[in-house]
């Protein structure tokens, strides 16, 4: 299955491509989609212009049902705020809607992610044993905390999937099953991780993320490769299809025509 | 700029000089306005690393471009914040060094919990609840208070013991739903913020447009405000459109008006930000102290005052480019 993926389809795409399309797809029409910086905000821009029109951005310095201009290169570019239905706060955002409970989806970039589908975006070495800064929570950890379902998309490599994260900033089931009730936290809780590799979905019973989906050419060795745990495969495993030509049309001439985001070899540094 | 001239004397419009020497101090907790590469208070920032006004503790939402600058200019020795970043344009570099050399101390909130420290702040209640932070590190050193504690005497010596040394965070019973854990943070009242606006007025009424991030609640929780502005109107026109002061005179203790005061970061409605300014800073502040050193010199403390820093690294081509950028994007 994975010799006859790796010849390369037409159009050809990049991994990094076909991880944004993938991730645009995971959104549905109508939704309401508390958008992290990065590549989130491509993702999220590309399903608005394409399948689902009626998405309802919401970013954290309080921007609410925006149609972002190409290309927002952070939550307080201007060109987020473009053609928005409110210009408000971060209170009425992060805690009138996303603690409130009104928002559908959380999607994050650029985490550090662990088997519990915990995530660190504070620093590397546990505390009291500080290795490297990183920028912190934002409103990453508020987002992991009230949504029900967290859309994740990252590179994949093995430093960004630890067995155990140093430093918990956002929770996913924390230890596992029960960690959230535990915590205090609701147990509605669904994880998807889009990467350039892979897709792994969060195995309700075990709380732990497993691999249900390669991008087209890849196979489980080399996810596994590419992880610092070892995910179980879901025995219903797909390919990931590749992308649409208007997909990549869209995605290349109109949303990042400068290539700000679509890099082949982007430095870690500059995606947090 | 032409309504620098317009300006009529009232007390409360002064020079950015007169107002950070006047209200900020020697190991103020500083409030700062703006977001990433969004609405920076750079003006005023400037000026407090022009007067070299130290040992200052930072809070905000989003710290980025200003507080790094400060941190750079060796005068913070605290930051509290939900992070500290340039987002596209890299890290704060001057801050994570700090924090990895062990000169900087830093806390670590979520932004729904520092704008809910805020809300705290601005409602003069000490403190605000919140689900945020329950399951993670950040709440790893949080006393966990259960009122059956509190029945027994324990929580007594607890109290005492915080009050010692004051907790971050504490996790205690919803006591409408005992079992159920909720997370208090601590009202936050900055001795003074600093916030660059669109507008204001002579009194100090002050019209935000576009995000208003966590501005709203920090500038009224504050003990002290100073704003610069891009313009400053009459109060006329503040009396004319009433619904549009985003925080009324009343907080505000000075008005600087500073055209691209912002600058290099965006003003919705009036500039994009400078890519270019951005990154020459993040270029100096990655590559260590000496170059941030350097940068300061040439950027503030060889320039009289934020005009002069504007003309010499930006000048008026540059200016009208970033008006033109906005007026594309809206």
């Amino acid at each position: 299955m994975h010799e006859a993926a790796a010849q390369a389809p037409t159009p050809a795409f990049t991994r990094q491509e076909l991880m944004v399309i993938e991730a645009a797809r995971r959104l549905h029409d109508g939704q309401v989609v508390f958008v992290g910086t990065g590549l989130p905000l491509l993702a999220t821009a590309l399903a608005q212009r394409r399948h689902a029109p009626n998405i309802v951005m919401v970013i954290e310095s309080g921007v609410i049902a925006p149609l972002v201009r190409p290309t927002p290169i952070s939550v307080s570019d201007p060109k987020v705020m473009a053609r928005a239905m409110r210009l408000g706060t971060l209170r009425e955002v992060l805690g009138g809607l996303l603690q409130r409970g009104l928002i559908d989806v959380g999607f994050l970039g650029g985490a550090q992610i662990d088997r519990h589908a915990n995530i660190n975006s504070t620093q590397i070495g546990p505390p009291g044993a500080l290795r490297r800064r990183l920028p912190g929570s934002g409103g990453a950890n508020d987002m992991a905390s009230h949504c029900r379902r967290l859309l994740v998309i990252t590179h994949h490599e093995p430093r960004r999937f630890p067995e155990r994260c140093d430093y918990v900033t956002s929770p996913g089931f924390l230890d596992g099953p029960g960690g959230r009730q535990r915590a205090g936290l609701p147990a509605d809780f669904a994880v998807t991780v889009v990467t350039d590799l892979a897709v792994l979905e969060a195995d309700p019973s075990t709380c732990t993320l497993r691999l249900t989906g390669l991008m087209p050419g890849v196979d489980v060795a080399t996810v596994w490769a590419h992880t610092g745990f070892r995910p179980e495969v879901a025995p219903d495993l797909q390919e990931v299809a590749p992308p649409a030509a208007d997909d990549l049309t869209v995605l290349r001439e109109e949303l990042d025509p400068q290539r700000v985001y679509l890099k082949a070899d982007e430095p870690a540094a500059a995606r947090r | 700029m032409a309504l620098r001239s317009a300006a009529r004397p009232a007390p409360k419009v002064m020079t950015a000089a007169e107002a950070v020497a006047r209200f900020v101090r020697p190991g103020s907790v500083l409030g700062m306005g703006g977001q990433n590469i969004g609405r920076c208070p750079q003006a005023l920032t400037f000026e407090i690393i022009r007067q070299r006004i130290g040992d200052l503790t930072v809070v905000g939402c989003n710290l980025s471009l200003g507080m790094d600058q400060l941190v750079g200019a060796g005068l913070v020795r605290r930051t509290a914040s939900g992070s500290g970043n340039l987002e596209r344009f890299g890290v704060t570099y001057c801050w994570r060094r700090g924090i990895e050399d062990g000169t900087l101390v830093h806390e670590d909130y979520s932004h729904l919990a520092m704008v809910s420290r805020f809300l705290a702040g601005e409602m003069g209640v000490p403190f605000m609840p919140t689900r945020s932070l329950l399951g993670s590190d950040m709440l790893a050193d949080a006393p966990v208070l259960s009122w059956g504690a509190r029945a027994t005497g324990g929580a007594h010596d607890a109290a005492a013991a915080q009050r010692a040394s004051p907790p971050k965070a504490v996790v205690v019973d919803n006591p409408w739903a005992p079992g159920e854990p909720v997370v208090l943070v601590p009202a936050l009242q900055p001795d003074v913020s600093i916030v660059h606006v669109q507008r204001a007025d002579p009194l100090g009424n002050v019209v935000i447009e576009g995000f208003a991030t966590h501005e709203p609640e920090m500038l009224r929780a504050s003990q002290t405000v100073i704003v610069s502005c891009e313009e400053l109107v009459p109060t006329d026109a503040i009396r004319a459109a009433p619904e549009r002061t985003t925080v009324p005179f009343l907080y505000v203790d000075a008005v600087v008006v500073a055209p691209f005061g912002a600058y290099p970061t965006s003003v919705y409605g009036y500039y994009d930000y400078d890519a270019a300014e951005v990154a020459r800073y993040q270029e100096a502040a990655r590559s260590g102290p000496a170059a941030v050193a350097a940068y300061l010199q040439e950027a503030v403390w060889d320039c009289a005052t934020f005009d002069d820093y504007l003309a010499r690294c930006a000048g008026p081509a540059r200016l009208e480019a970033l008006r033109a950028a906005m007026r594309e994007v809206l």
